[in-house]
């Protein structure tokens, strides 16, 4: 992984960090600056990391699907495919935002199927239908622990200190 | 055509950023980060008309259009909320709520919007109209409607309101100002305890507000207003198919009134508000929805209307 694809995995999850933050925090009064900035890095962190993680699992499902699967993953991020990502702080936009935010994630997807179907050998609309199972279930996975996350913190109360 | 990419190119960035930059005021709300301004330039009264010594017949807050962007009337509200205040001297009358700042903070008083104003009047308007898409968001809107109802409440009190005193409270909204006159009625109702009487004039709102503690809701409209239709249009739960949203459960409760104000439009030279234009009656436009205000809130505390012409 080139260290432009890292340094635009980090951006995009902070970008879509803020995407999700910014009505939680509208939600929770009451939160420091600090203490926004702090879930924003690590939040953002986290998503980067599912969003580096979503060619590797759409690689692993279509070699599932090959007979003969190449050794080595032919799916990664590159800096064009990626780049879009940048964009997903478009979820806080008002009434619009889930509808860009999809729109945005089906134009990677295609972009990633295309890539997927020219290294693996399958059709685009199998190659389409790996990334889109693996986006989703990415997908599911980083919402139960966004969900976890914001009942454990609303729950915590502050420590005394003595 | 070249000129069409030119304005997508120009116009999308900067739509892109404000959207996402509309809801800091929110969110600066919510955090705590700022304090709600609650104090008003010299010369601007907290209320006009009658007199602070003893109860009026009711309050009137008049939230204005995305015009909005200062304590002081716009040119075209000011127009109604004189008329307002000369035909219906029994009320006391409130014109500076910022529908479009949960910080009740005005746009032409900060820098950076007062240097915009002079460059790019446009902005203005756009970013109010991006604060009426955030008071619709579900995400955001309890927190909008909290942080408007609040100031509200805030500038009632200034203007003399008791709470439990039963002096009805008017939201009388233009435009854009009916989403938050809608949102606020909650707000108002926890911390005023007053009763509610909503109207709104050309009212662009998403009907997903609450309305059960309201009074009773007035929609002043007309067939020849395409931007309320547009709301009608875009807002799902505006939509006969929503039975459940607020908007729906009033209409199904007998709880709204409309006013046809025909042939108004929303704005320009045949506007509900246009002291030029003549119905056949050779009353004004203006005329005409000052009148059904005044009969409205006169309906709802009492005193007699001086005017024999009936509501239209």
């Amino acid at each position: 992984m080139s260290t432009a694809v890292v340094l635009l995995l980090v951006f995009a999850g902070l970008s879509e960090a803020a995407g999700r933050i910014v009505p939680l925090v509208s939600r929770r009064p009451g939160m420091s600056r600090t203490f926004v900035a702090g879930l924003l890095v690590a939040a953002g962190l986290v998503e980067g990391a599912v969003l580096a993680l979503w060619p590797l699992t759409a690689w692993t499902l279509a070699e599932l699907l090959l007979s003969s699967p190449p050794p080595d993953s032919g799916l990664a991020w590159t800096p064009n495919l990626l780049v879009p990502l940048l964009l997903s702080a478009v979820l806080a936009f008002p009434l619009l935002g889930p509808l860009l935010h999809m729109v945005l994630f089906v134009g990677v997807g295609a972009g990633l199927a295309g890539s997927l179907a020219t290294a693996s050998g399958l059709g685009w609309w199998t190659a389409a239908g790996c990334v889109a199972v693996a986006g989703t279930g990415l997908g599911i996975a980083v919402e139960g622990v966004r969900r976890l996350v914001v009942r454990v913190s609303a729950t915590r109360t502050p420590e005394v200190i003595v | 055509m070249n000129d069409i990419v030119l304005w997508i190119c120009a116009l999308g960035p900067v739509l892109i950023a404000e959207g996402l930059l509309a809801r800091y005021e929110v969110l600066a709300y919510s955090a705590g980060w700022r304090d709600p301004v609650t104090e008003l330039p010299d010369g601007v009264p907290y209320a006009r008309g009658a007199a602070p010594d003893s109860p009026p017949a009711a309050y009137l807050v008049y939230l204005d259009g995305i015009g909005k962007r200062r304590f002081r009337d716009t040119r075209d509200g000011g127009q109604l909320v004189k008329a307002v205040l000369a035909g219906a001297p029994e009320l006391r009358v409130l014109g500076q709520v910022q529908p479009y700042s949960p910080l009740a903070d005005p746009l032409a008083d900060r820098p950076v919007w007062a240097w915009l104003r002079r460059h790019v009047g446009l902005l203005l308007f756009l970013h109010n109209v991006m604060q009426v898409f955030v008071a619709a968001d579900h995400r955001y809107r309890p927190l909008y409607n909290r942080a408007v109802g609040s100031q509200i409440a805030t500038q009632l009190r200034l203007a003399g309101y008791e709470p439990d005193s039963g002096v009805p409270v008017v939201l009388l909204s233009y435009s854009g100002g009916a989403q938050v006159a809608t949102g606020a009625i909650d707000e108002l109702h926890t911390q005023l305890r007053a009763p509610l009487v909503v109207i709104t004039l050309g009212g662009f709102h998403n009907g997903a507000n609450d309305l059960t503690h309201a009074t009773h809701v007035y929609q002043l409209t007309s067939a020849g207003d395409r931007i309320e239709r547009v709301g009608t249009w875009i807002f799902p739960q505006r939509w006969s198919l929503f039975r459940r949203s607020g908007w729906n459960r009033a209409l199904r409760a007998g709880r709204i009134t409309v006013h046809r104000l025909d042939p108004a439009t929303h704005l320009g030279p045949r506007s509900y508000i246009s002291p030029d234009t003549r119905l056949p009656d050779g009353r004004t436009y203006l005329d005409r929805t000052t009148d059904t205000v005044i009969g409205i809130v006169r309906a709802h505390h009492g005193t007699p209307t001086t005017t024999d012409r009936p509501l239209p």
